[in-house]
């Protein structure tokens, strides 16, 4: 035993991993708390303090940024790592590499922040960084992709398991959306601002393809590919079907891509790309549930698990999340749906379902699995755990609620007429009938957030009571 | 067999999901910027000048697209709210466009006109003084802040290289007459930029304070032009209809 | 660019994704589901993760 754990310590570079687990929490903390924040600022707009740096429209960006490449994507290249070592029994080719992904990476989180609040943005949704930033994520990426690659082609395992196709998928798609979306032109070589190439109708459209991928490749597939190794090794069992994780990885990264414009329905963009949009979208439904069904049979037979196991419940929950906001979004990409539901909190809650159900719910479970065994140890509380998943579960319950009852009744108010063919409401009355639900939605993101802190915390001590070094 | 290679092979994996992802960008996107019927042929759609400009840099600076959208979708509810649905023509300067996707405030893309430089220069500075549900931040700083122009020709000249017509030549100033009056290619001659904002300003008085060229004056001049360039009563809708 | 053009119409663009992309797809499920042997081996992948912590 000793002499194989020796080996293990000089076979697996886990220490990048380590730093970006830690980084993961960090980021995670961070960014739902700028949430709940501005989700408060909307319910009581006084918290907007008159200072510019805190704004809704400036800590928006912090939050999203934050949120999905802090913390999501900080957990992607510890998860990465973690696998592609494991299920290749091979050394990431490079420790030099791989440290430069994480101070690079983390900078860039960093700098996009600052650049947030001091109004150095693209004006573009998820891709508010400005050129200097874009060029320093592009030169981190193409180094992740070295890496992951280059650790691939030294495998020991002749197959690739299937989790590594996903964030082989994930890692391309990415370059490709952040390459295509953020070709600009500086104002100068030394000015923060700068203007994208494209405008009005097909800015919109590269705008969407990207905002929609960054969906399906940076926040479904590389988390599929999370689910793909963590619920067969926290089950202790393989995954339900082999072949339908390879069927459905072909039909989801393939179909993905066509359904961006549904974000642009009865838009100044050309109907059969809307409609061409719409038909994909609806078609997605079946490798979303593919992948969905494969995790969760995956239990079939220790269904028990359920009961006894808090991580297995994190995992298994994640994966109905997916199931429903992946049932939700095809609905909502129907055009008639889509013109009641666009403009709404209904797509935020569409949103969060997916982010807050899906790819947190995920990575907490995954943690919870993988940070032990970085550090040599056990979880300090199961409890812990526990009241952590009950604190999610209706943190994110209370979250959508409300998303879906102001973002319904925003769509009925704005559509409707009175006797007399006049409109019936005027905007602002929308906006005064969902200050109680803008309240319930901060609720359920506090709830979320100390979730989220109870992790740290466990944690903490889980990692203080561990080593670094092999047992 | 092939799938076993897929699968051992790296380089394969690479090439067939590279091909996998780009086939519908490829069909969808680059369509669009060949295809002359996605943008409508109107009379009065034309960059912008200097002043509003830098108005929509600071529209953009502050985040208003998270709130607002500008792009108004055709049915009755919206045509009574907001006016005639957007057209493509209409955003063709924009870089960025600034669509939106979320109505927390109102559709902008025709608020232009529609209230008074006072009510304006007001709301954005307290808009609960105006309409007391709002929940829109206050943005005092914006009339108390002097509007910096310094890099206003750079930012002109950027926005050239992407294919806005603004001229920085006599050949390309007379084209612009041709394309948009005397009038209107004054504003867009990059060696006048300065003066001509500074003359914009002081005409329009858009933040009601003359003494003082702000940052409110900019993002005022903005919004009063937003959908205010294309003469609706000009148009028969069935002619927008074959555009879509 | 004419060729592009043609894609742009629905008309076209229809049957021609739906033939070749069906096609593709019919070729992954019956590589997939098609043998019994090759199934076999494929379904023996699903133990990877499952086996690192031996080596």
């Amino acid at each position: 035993m000793t002499t194989t754990s020796v080996t293990n310590t000089e076979q697996y570079n886990y220490d990048v991993i380590r730093k970006f687990a830690i980084m993961t929490l960090v980021w995670g903390v961070v960014g739902m708390l700028v949430g709940v924040y501005i989700a408060s600022e909307l319910a009581f707009p006084a918290l907007n303090f008159d200072i510019p740096y805190i704004t809704f429209g400036r800590l928006r960006p912090v939050h999203t940024g934050a949120v999905i490449f802090g913390f999501g994507g900080s957990a992607l290249f510890a998860t990465s790592y973690y696998i592609v070592q494991r299920t290749c029994q091979a050394r990431l080719f490079s420790s030099g590499l791989a440290s430069f992904t994480f101070w690079g990476w983390q900078s860039i989180i960093v700098l996009a922040a600052l650049g947030d609040v001091m109004g150095y943005t693209q004006g573009r949704e998820y891709a508010e960084m400005e050129w200097p930033i874009d060029l320093l994520i592009e030169v981190v990426w193409v180094g992740y992709l070295v890496l992951f690659v280059g650790t691939l082609m030294k495998r020991k395992q002749p197959h690739i398991y299937v989790a590594n196709w996903f964030y082989v998928a994930f890692i391309l798609a990415t370059a490709l959306l952040h390459t295509f979306n953020n070709l600009a032109v500086p104002v100068s070589l030394f000015s923060m601002k700068s203007y994208s190439l494209f405008s009005g109708a097909q800015d919109a459209m590269t705008q969407w393809w990207y905002g929609h991928n960054a969906v399906g490749f940076f926040l479904t597939a590389a988390f599929l590919g999370m689910m793909y190794y963590f619920v067969p090794k926290q089950a202790g069992r393989p995954v339900y079907s082999y072949r339908l994780s390879v069927l459905h990885f072909w039909a989801l990264i393939f179909l993905y891509m066509w359904a961006g414009a549904h974000h642009l329905h009865w838009t100044a963009i050309p109907d059969w790309t809307s409609t061409l949009a719409a038909t994909f979208s609806i078609m997605l439904l079946l490798p979303s549930w593919g992948g969905m069904v494969n995790g969760i049979l995956t239990l079939s037979g220790a269904w028990d698990k359920m009961r006894t196991d808090p991580i297995i419940r994190f995992l298994i929950v994640s994966l109905s999340f997916y199931g429903m906001s992946t049932f939700e979004g095809p609905v909502m990409s129907l055009k008639d749906v889509n013109a009641l539901s666009h403009y709404t909190d209904w797509t935020i809650g569409h949103v969060h379902s997916g982010a807050l159900g899906w790819v947190a719910m995920v990575t907490f479970g995954s943690f919870y699995h993988m940070i032990p065994k970085l550090w040599n140890t056990k979880m300090f509380s199961n409890r812990l755990i526990n009241i952590h998943f009950w604190l999610a579960t209706i943190g994110i319950l209370l979250y959508i609620t409300a998303m879906w009852i102001s973002g319904i009744m925003q769509g009925l108010m704005w559509r409707a007429f009175d006797d007399f063919g006049n409109l019936q409401y005027a905007f602002i009355e929308s906006v005064a009938a969902a200050h109680n639900l803008y309240i319930m939605r901060a609720v359920g993101g506090l709830f979320f957030l100390s979730g989220m802190v109870l992790m740290c915390y466990n944690m903490y001590k889980t990692i203080k009571s561990g080593s670094t070094e092999q047992a | 067999m092939k799938h076993d290679k897929i699968e051992r092979n790296v380089g394969i994996l690479i090439i067939l999901t590279m091909l996998a992802i780009s086939a519908g960008g490829l069909v969808e996107i680059v369509p669009l910027f060949f295809i002359k019927e996605t943008v409508e042929k109107v009379d009065g759609v034309r960059p912008y000048s200097p002043l509003e400009l830098r108005g929509r840099d600071i529209y953009i600076r502050e985040g208003c697209y998270l709130c607002h959208s500008q792009m108004i979708r055709p049915f009755r509810d919206e045509a009574l709210r907001y006016g005639h649905y957007s057209l493509a023509a209409e955003s063709k300067y924009d870089h960025p466009f600034q669509w939106g996707s979320k109505r927390t405030g109102p559709d902008l893309a025709r608020v232009g006109g529609k209230y008074s430089n006072d009510w304006q220069t007001q709301h954005l500075t307290a808009p609960r003084s105006l309409v007391p549900q709002s929940v829109m931040p206050n943005y005092p700083w914006l009339s108390k802040t002097a509007l910096d122009y310094s890099d206003i020709q750079g930012r002109m000249k950027a926005l050239r290289v992407t294919g806005v017509p603004y001229s920085n030549s006599k050949a390309e100033f007379d084209k612009n007459v041709k394309d948009f009056g005397e009038e209107t290619a004054k504003n867009l001659h990059i060696p006048d930029a300065e003066k001509n904002l500074i003359a914009q300003a002081q005409a329009g008085n858009y933040d009601t304070n003359p003494d003082k060229l702000t940052e409110m004056d900019a993002l005022v001049s903005y919004l009063q032009l937003l959908g205010t360039m294309v003469d609706f009563r000009k148009y028969d809708d069935d002619y927008f209809a074959k555009f879509r | 660019m004419e060729w592009l053009m043609w894609f742009t119409k629905f008309e076209n663009t229809k049957p021609v994704s739906l033939v070749i992309f069906f096609g593709l797809f019919c070729g992954v499920v019956v590589y997939l589901y098609g043998s019994k042997q090759r199934g076999a081996q494929l379904e023996s992948f699903k133990n990877i993760p499952l086996q690192d912590d031996d080596i």
